[in-house]
């Protein structure tokens, strides 16, 4: 293997001095002179149609500066009912609890509060549709999103059913005729919440009457720059966004939901505009992940070899559709094991709630939690080890894949739990207390992630140092991994390497920070802007010393001649000769511009034990063990954090989480004190094994990393319980009530 | 109606006329421009606002500022003495105790809090003192290494 100097190693986050000091800048700490407080008077209803909103009231409360509905949005051709984003403000008709219908702009929060209150608006309440299976019946009314200023852009949807695909191979009834089992379970996730602790926050000012500048902490510049050009019809040149630091995003935070309130309540009192979520705006009314039903069905032949799969996932995607996610969930079951046959039908349907967005792998748990809890029941009655029923059944690295992807390390990541003992073969843990049952469960998972594209710039700096410029946001640590790259292709180290986040009037193109892709595709479009730069370089200093290029070696502050070490120039001295009046040269700037790159499916297998009180149901985790392929390890320090964090919060959805819809789409939880996520003393360490198996695409060999890990623990924990208990629980969480039924009735 | 506070933030005493319903963290963050303290939930569920108010930990947003009258404060920006980092923020910085720092400030105040009362704690004791503090980035790992390194330097 390659010898690298900088790549491979456990270098703190670039930022985390910044962070520790409590100096790091993010959405609310972001302050402007004479800057308003926002607030958005949310739907107290799930459907109901807005037949009028008096805010006379509110608009002479001293202090108040705007106030803003539906009727200020500027009317615009591409006008998209079924579109979230478009939905900023609620039209016709509220179709979800906590939709806003209004927005005030005030000096400060208490009078923002105050104005709300006297905002009068008159409900037509509706019936509501709070479940996929009252969606589903035929003499139920279609969830309605009918715009009050643009009536020739009426949705016309006949059905709640948004959209449907079918995924179908081989010969199904042969494949399960020729099975000696079949097994037939439904299961469901609940809506979850990415659980980010900074809240949204949105700061907008428009500093020329056709120009606004908008700063928040959203994980994708372009991206919400796009939606805002869409929303609210405003030219992309005319919109400059600004990504402060970003308080955990999760895939909760790639659009920026609600900068289009803070964009035209600034307009409105021609003065900057803030506006930050509180907790419950988030849990009401965000973009949280989805609900899902999946019918699995499956079979398998007495020696172990999976047959045939046949799955129909009805997917609650809220009032409005995600687009993508639906099919990914349905389309994802059956990948990495070798299926003779499968059919899937996949159901994204509309119903009175938040609509639903990306969560971390979106998607991935509520697959792998139906498919690796079948395959694990499955070995139960095959009495096989289910580590050996899915070894037996995964795909090796040797079969060809569709070219547009990379190859997979299923069965390396598996094996790896195994030749690191965190699997106890007998299957079954001895019993350290009559009063516990204990138990371990295993399950696999993956993710395929984004791959660009993606540009960067990188320029040489002032005393020899190197300036990389790039739009994209550091929500996992990428920058420093970023710096690491432009470092190890530069020949120099990280420390020489600033990483500038620059806004969208500078920064060549980013693709968002979500997929996964951060390393894998910018950092390939950095790692080529610093061999851009790196020749560019050595070329002047050749031409300087009268030497050929491949002459030439890097040190940390100059470039020798490597046969006469004593023959160097400074690189100080290079940025001069590209700066001053009597240069030999223009700027040396290096371009990065990384086109799409392959899938790269990333695997993740993990094992977990826990302890069941049989007393009160209350599930203890007492070890988990994650694997991951990562191509390479551009910062295992970082990538252990990844793994780590991205386990519990599947172990999360496992065992503790979930948004509670009443029949009337009220939210029973919107606080962080019903709405359960892990504390410190609710989890043990989390072990972790970083596998490399090389790769091409990625720099040096990366591949994507963030998403992997949050895809088997959810799995894997149910697996554990059921081998704990005796019991399949079906349906997340496991709540200890769930499991005090389950034992009570076995 | 305004009212007077007298405080003491960081070791430096502080005269301020206030609205009585604001907050410590609202007055913390807002007219004392100390931006370290976070605001997570607003419900004293998460701990992202936590402060020391005469040396225990508490959740700044749950406090109204004229409760403080008297009393010191600490925030995050405290723990650093001249200019240099206190060793529990060099060991986050080390063992990649942060990842998106928006929980780490309060984090930071309740480990603090934890080592002046008990200088050698062992994990569950940590854990338990972290309890009050929300993480969602890093599953808390390398928050509790970090912790126990200090204990073990202390």
């Amino acid at each position: 293997m390659a010898k690298y100097h900088s790549v491979g190693l456990s270098i703190p986050r670039l930022d985390s001095d910044d962070k520790v000091r409590g100096e790091a800048i993010f959405g609310a700490d972001f302050m402007m002179p004479n800057m308003l407080v926002a607030k958005y008077l949310p739907s107290p209803y799930a459907h109901a149609e807005i037949l009028s909103i008096d805010t006379e009231k509110a608009e002479k409360l001293p202090g108040v500066r705007a106030v803003i509905t539906a009727r200020d949005i500027p009317s615009i051709k591409a006008f998209d009912p079924h579109s979230r984003f478009h939905a900023f403000l609620a039209r016709k008709f509220a179709v979800f609890v906590g939709q806003p219908v209004a927005a005030v702009a005030a000096d400060d929060l208490a009078t923002a509060e105050e104005a709300l209150e006297l905002i009068k608006v008159d409900y037509k309440l509706l019936p509501v549709i709070a479940t996929t299976e009252q969606a589903l019946r035929p003499e139920s009314f279609v969830v309605s999103h009918e715009p009050v200023t643009e009536p020739q852009a009426s949705s016309g949807d006949t059905t709640n059913i948004f959209d449907e695909v079918l995924f179908q191979h081989g010969d199904l009834d042969a494949a399960f005729a020729a099975s000696d089992f079949v097994l037939e379970r439904t299961y469901t996730v609940p809506v979850v919440h990415q659980g980010y602790i900074e809240p949204h926050t949105f700061v907008a000012w428009w500093d020329r009457p056709s120009h606004v500048t908008v700063w928040e902490p959203t994980q994708g510049a372009f991206t919400a720059r796009n939606m805002l050009a869409s929303v609210l019809g405003i030219p992309h040149g005319n919109i400059t966004l600004n990504t402060t630091e970003i308080g955990g995003g999760f895939g909760g935070k790639i659009e920026g939901l609600y900068a289009p309130i803070a964009i035209l309540l600034a307009k409105k009192a021609r003065k900057p505009v803030r506006l930050v979520l509180t907790r419950r705006d988030e849990l009401l009314a965000s973009n949280p992940a989805p609900h899902t039903t999946i019918r699995l069905k499956t079979g398998v032949r007495k020696d172990g070899t999976l047959t045939a799969i046949e799955a129909d996932v009805v997917f609650d995607t809220g009032a409005f559709s995600n687009g993508w996610i639906m099919i990914h969930v349905t389309q994802a079951l059956p990948h990495g094991y070798n299926w003779e046959a499968w059919r899937l039908k996949g159901s994204e349907v509309l119903t009175n709630k938040a609509s639903i967005s990306a969560y971390r792998a979106p998607g991935g748990p509520n697959t792998a939690f139906a498919i690796e809890s079948q395959i694990d029941e499955m070995a139960h009655n095959l009495n096989m080890d289910p580590i050996e029923l899915r070894l037996k059944n995964l795909t090796s690295r040797e079969v060809a894949l569709p070219q547009a992807q990379l190859q997979g390390g299923a069965k390396e990541v598996l094996q790896a739990l195994v030749d690191k003992g965190a699997w106890n073969k007998t299957h079954r843990l001895p019993a350290k207390d009559e009063r516990y049952l204990y138990g371990q469960g295993v399950a696999m998972g993956f993710w395929e992630g984004g791959g660009g594209p993606a540009g960067a710039l990188a320029l040489m700096e002032a005393d020899g140092r190197f300036r990389i410029l790039l739009g994209t946001v550091d929500l996992t640590g990428s920058f420093t991994g970023m710096a690491q790259i432009a470092a190890e292709t530069l020949g120099v180290s990280a420390s020489r390497v600033i990483m500038a986040k620059v806004n969208t009037d500078i920064a060549p193109f980013a693709p968002e920070s979500s997929g996964s892709q951060t390393i894998y595709a910018m950092g390939s479009a950095v790692m080529e802007a610093a061999e851009n730069l790196r020749k560019k370089i050595f070329d002047l200093a050749a031409f300087n010393l009268n030497v050929q290029p491949q002459d030439l070696a890097m040190g940390e502050e100059d470039i020798f001649v490597a046969a006469q070490p004593e023959k160097r120039i400074t690189l100080d001295t290079l940025y001069q000769y590209g700066t001053d009046q009597l240069g030999l040269s223009g700027p040396l700037i290096g371009q990065g511009s990384a086109g799409k790159r392959k899938r790269t499916p990333a695997y993740s297998a993990c094992v977990a034990e826990v302890s069941v009180d049989k007393e009160t149901g209350k599930v203890r985790l007492l070890r988990l063990v994650n694997s991951q392929d990562v191509g390479k390890a551009i910062n295992p320090l970082s990538i252990e954090g990844q793994m780590q964090g991205g386990s519990v919060q599947s172990v999360s959805i496992a065992l503790w989480e979930e948004i509670q819809y009443t029949l009337e789409g009220q939210v029973r939880n919107p606080g962080l004190l019903d709405y359960r996520m892990p504390t410190a003393n609710d989890l043990p360490f989390i072990e972790t094994i970083i596998l490399e198996l090389p790769e091409a695409d990625g720099p040096y060999g990366a591949k994507v990393v963030g998403e992997p890990s949050i895809v088997p623990p959810v799995a894997a924990v149910a697996n554990a319980i059921a081998n704990a208990t005796g019991v399949r629980f079906l349906d997340l969480p496991i709540t200890p009530e769930r499991i005090w039924v389950g034992l009570k009735s076995k | 109606m305004q009212v007077n506070l007298k405080f003491h933030v960081n070791g430096t005493p502080v005269e301020l006329t206030i609205e009585p319903h604001l907050t410590l963290l609202e007055v913390l963050r807002d007219q004392l421009a100390l931006t370290g303290t976070k605001e997570g939930c607003g419900t004293g569920d998460c701990g992202a606002c936590t402060v020391l108010v005469d040396g225990k930990p508490i959740n700044s947003c749950l406090l109204l500022a004229v409760e403080a009258d008297g009393q010191e404060i600490t925030t995050v920006e405290g723990l650093v003495a001249n200019g240099n980092l206190h060793p529990l923020q060099q060991a986050f910085i080390e063992q990649g105790g942060l990842q998106c720092g928006y929980c780490t400030p309060g984090m930071l105040m309740s480990a603090y809090a934890l080592l002046k009362h008990n200088p050698n704690p062992d994990p569950e004791a940590i854990r338990e003192s972290l309890a009050g503090n929300l993480c969602r980035c890093t599953g808390y790992d390398k928050i509790i290494r970090a912790v126990l390194s200090v204990a073990k330097v202390v």
